[in-house]
C-alpha cells in the first residue's frame, strides 16, 4: 500500500520530536510491547484518502508527561492534570501525521486528516480489521520507549 | 503601546508555545481556540499579527481568513498561516489566500518569532524592564569561551554576586543554549577556533530573541587587531585578560542598567545615609555622582530632612572623595538639609589639608551623627 511505511514514519517521528522536543530518537526494532504496568497514553490522528489509515503514538504515562514538559517549557509540578498532556500528545500526532500527508499529498495521494483523539488505560490493544494492514514501529527515545502503530487501508 | 499578537488554535499546546515564544518580549499575546473567537478576539484587540492554525473545529482558519479579509476594520491584519500540512498543493492554497507568511509544524519557537519579527517591531522585554533591576538581582551570565579554564575563572570571579554563569565551549552550544533561555549578557572569547566569535555575533544579533543582549568580546590585552575587530563589528564592550572583575561588574551594571545605587545610599533612622566604600574607585564616584541628585531629592519628598555623609570605611580622602562629599553637602544646602560627616581621625585630617573640606566637621559613629542631627546643630559645609 505504502511501500516505504517506516521510511515515512521514522522520519516524520524523528523531525517532529527533535524540532518541537529536542529529543534524539530511534527506530529500534529490539523494544517490545509495552508491559511495565504502567498506564499509556495513546494518541490518535486519522487520514482519509486513496490511502486511508489511523496512526497511534503511545508511550507510558511519564514519558507522556516528559514530553509536555519539554514541549511546553514547564516543570512536571507545572503540568495541569492529564488535560495537558492529552493535548500535548495529540498536537504530536498531529505533527506526525500531518508530515505523512505532505509525503502522500506530493505523491499524487492527497488524504484529509481527523481531529485528534485520545486514548488513555492500563491494558487495551488496538485489532484491526482483517481488511487492514498493521505495522508496529518501536523508537527510542533517550531510553524511553514510543509507539508507533500504522493500520493502513486502500480504497 | 505594546504590539499585540493574536494565536488562533483549536490546540491549547499550540497557544501555549506561541505564547511562551514571545514572553521575553514586550507584547501582548491574546489566545483565540477557533475561528468564531478568533474574529471575535481580533475585533475586540485589533492586534497587530495574527499567528492562525488551518484546521480547527468550528470555523478553521480558512474561513477566518476570509471572513478577516471581507471586514474593513480587520483585512489590514497581516495574517501568518500555522499548518502541519507541508505538501506542495496545500502550500499554494495557503500562498492564494492572501497570508503575509506561513509556518509549517513542527517548528522552533524562535522560527516564530523571527516570522513576526519582519512583519511587526519586536523589542525585548528587558529594554523596558531592566532599568528597574538591581545589581544584587540574578542576573544569568552566558560565557562562550573553548578554554574551562576561563570559563571557571569567570565563575569564581562574579561569585560574589547572586548572578549565575553558564559556560559553553563552542558556538553550536552557544544557539542552543539561547534557544533554551535568554541570557542576560553574553561573554565571548574573540579567539575562538575560525573565527568563531564573530560568526556567533552575527548569530546573536541577527536573531529576534538575542538582538538585544549585549555581548562582551574578550580579548587577551595585547591582541589589539582582534579587539579593533569586535569594536568595529559591534560588540556592546571588550574585557581584557586577565580579567579585571570589578571593572567586568561594572561593565555589566552599566550595559543592563542596574542600580547599583543602594549600595551607596540607605535611608536610616529618618536618616539618608550616603556611604562612600573602602575601595573609592572612578566607576563608584560615577555611580555615586550620577544618582546623587535624584536620591537626595527622593528622600526629600519622602519627608527626610536630614543626611550623613558617611567617610568610615574610606582608605584615604584624595581629591576624588572630597569633590563627591563637597557636592553632597553643596545640595544639602540647597535643599535645607541638615547633615553630618562620619569619619575616622585620619580621614578627618586629610580633609582638613584640603580648602574645600577644611571646615568640615567629623563625628566618629552614625548614633553620634543621630545626637548631632536630632540636637539641631548642623554642621556647615
Amino acid at each position: 500500500m505504502i511501500e516505504d511505511i517506516e521510511q515515512l514514519i521514522s522520519s516524520a517521528v524523528t523531525e517532529v520530536f527533535s524540532t518541537m522536543l529536542n529529543l534524539k530518537v530511534r527506530l529500534d526494532a529490539s523494544c517490545n510491547a509495552m508491559v511495565n504496568g504502567e498506564g499509556h497514553v495513546a494518541g490518535s490522528v486519522g487520514f482519509i484518502g486513496r490511502v486511508s489509515g489511523v496512526v497511534f503514538l503511545y508511550s507510558t504515562n511519564s514519558f507522556a508527561r516528559r514530553m509536555t514538559s519539554s514541549l511546553l517549557g514547564l516543570t512536571d509540578l507545572e503540568i495541569e492534570g492529564d488535560e495537558m498532556v492529552n493535548d500535548a500528545m495529540g498536537e504530536l500526532s498531529n505533527m506526525v501525521v500531518g508530515h505523512i500527508k505532505s509525503r502522500l499529498s506530493d505523491r499524487g495521494m492527497p488524504c484529509v486528516l481527523t481531529i485528534p483523539s485520545i486514548v488513555r488505560g492500563n491494558h487495551f490493544t488496538i485489532e484491526p480489521v482483517s481488511s487492514t494492514e498493521r505495522r508496529i514501529f518501536f523508537f527510542n527515545c533517550d531510553g524511553r520507549q514510543l509507539v508507533v502503530e500504522v493500520l493502513l487501508k486502500g480504497t | 503601546m505594546k504590539p499585540k499578537i493574536l494565536t488562533v488554535d483549536d490546540s491549547k499546546t499550540i497557544r501555549l508555545i506561541v505564547s511562551k515564544a514571545f514572553k521575553s518580549f514586550d507584547c501582548e499575546v491574546h489566545e483565540a481556540s477557533n475561528g468564531v473567537e478568533g474574529l471575535a478576539v481580533a475585533s475586540r484587540e485589533q492586534p497587530d499579527i495574527i499567528i492562525l492554525d488551518l484546521t480547527m473545529p468550528i470555523m478553521d482558519g480558512a474561513e477566518m481568513l476570509s471572513k478577516l479579509k471581507s471586514n474593513p476594520d480587520l483585512k489590514a491584519i497581516p495574517v501568518i498561516m500555522l499548518t502541519a500540512e507541508a505538501g506542495r498543493e496545500n502550500v499554494l492554497r495557503i500562498a492564494k489566500m492572501g497570508v503575509r507568511d506561513y509556518l509549517i509544524k513542527p517548528f522552533k519557537e524562535e522560527l516564530v518569532v523571527e516570522r513576526v519579527g519582519r512583519i511587526i517591531d519586536l523589542k525585548p522585554k528587558s529594554e523596558s524592564t531592566v532599568r528597574t533591576r538591581r545589581f544584587d538581582d540574578a542576573i544569568n551570565v552566558l560565557v562562550v569561551d573553548d578554554k574551562p579554564a576561563i570559563q571557571d575563572q569567570i565563575r569564581v570571579g562574579l561569585s560574589d554576586t547572586p548572578w549565575t554563569t553558564h559556560g559553553r565551549s563552542q558556538t553550536g552550544e552557544a544557539v542552543d543554549y539561547c534557544s533554551q533561555q535568554l541570557p542576560d549578557i553574553i561573554l565571548v572569547s574573540l579567539s575562538l577556533p575560525d573565527g568563531g566569535g564573530f560568526s556567533l555575533f552575527q548569530m546573536l544579533r541577527a536573531s529576534n530573541k538575542t538582538k538585544a543582549v549585549p555581548v562582551f568580546g574578550l580579548s587577551v590585552k595585547t591582541a589589539l587587531e582582534e579587539q579593533a575587530r569586535a569594536q568595529q563589528a559591534g560588540f556592546s564592550s571588550i574585557i581584557t585578560k586577565p580579567i579585571d572583575f570589578e571593572d567586568l561588574k561594572v561593565k555589566i551594571a552599566r550595559a543592563l542598567h542596574l542600580d547599583m545605587s543602594y549600595k551607596y545610599f540607605e535611608q536610616k533612622d529618618g536618616v539618608l545615609v550616603l556611604r562612600l566604600p573602602a575601595n573609592f574607585t572612578p566607576n563608584v564616584s560615577n555611580e555615586v555622582g550620577n544618582n546623587l541628585r535624584s536620591k537626595v531629592s527622593e528622600a526629600v519628598d519622602s519627608g527626610l530632612g536630614k543626611m550623613v555623609l558617611d567617610l568610615s570605611q574610606v582608605r584615604t580622602a584624595d581629591i576624588s572623595v572630597i569633590k563627591l562629599g563637597l557636592s553632597a553637602l553643596q545640595l544639602c544646602q540647597e535643599l535645607s538639609l541638615k547633615h553630618c560627616v562620619i569619619g575616622s581621625d585620619a580621614v578627618s585630617t586629610e580633609c582638613k589639608n584640603y580648602e574645600e573640606s577644611k571646615d568640615w566637621d567629623f563625628v566618629g559613629s552614625f548614633e553620634e551623627a543621630l545626637a548631632v542631627l536630632r540636637g539641631g546643630s548642623a554642621v556647615t559645609a
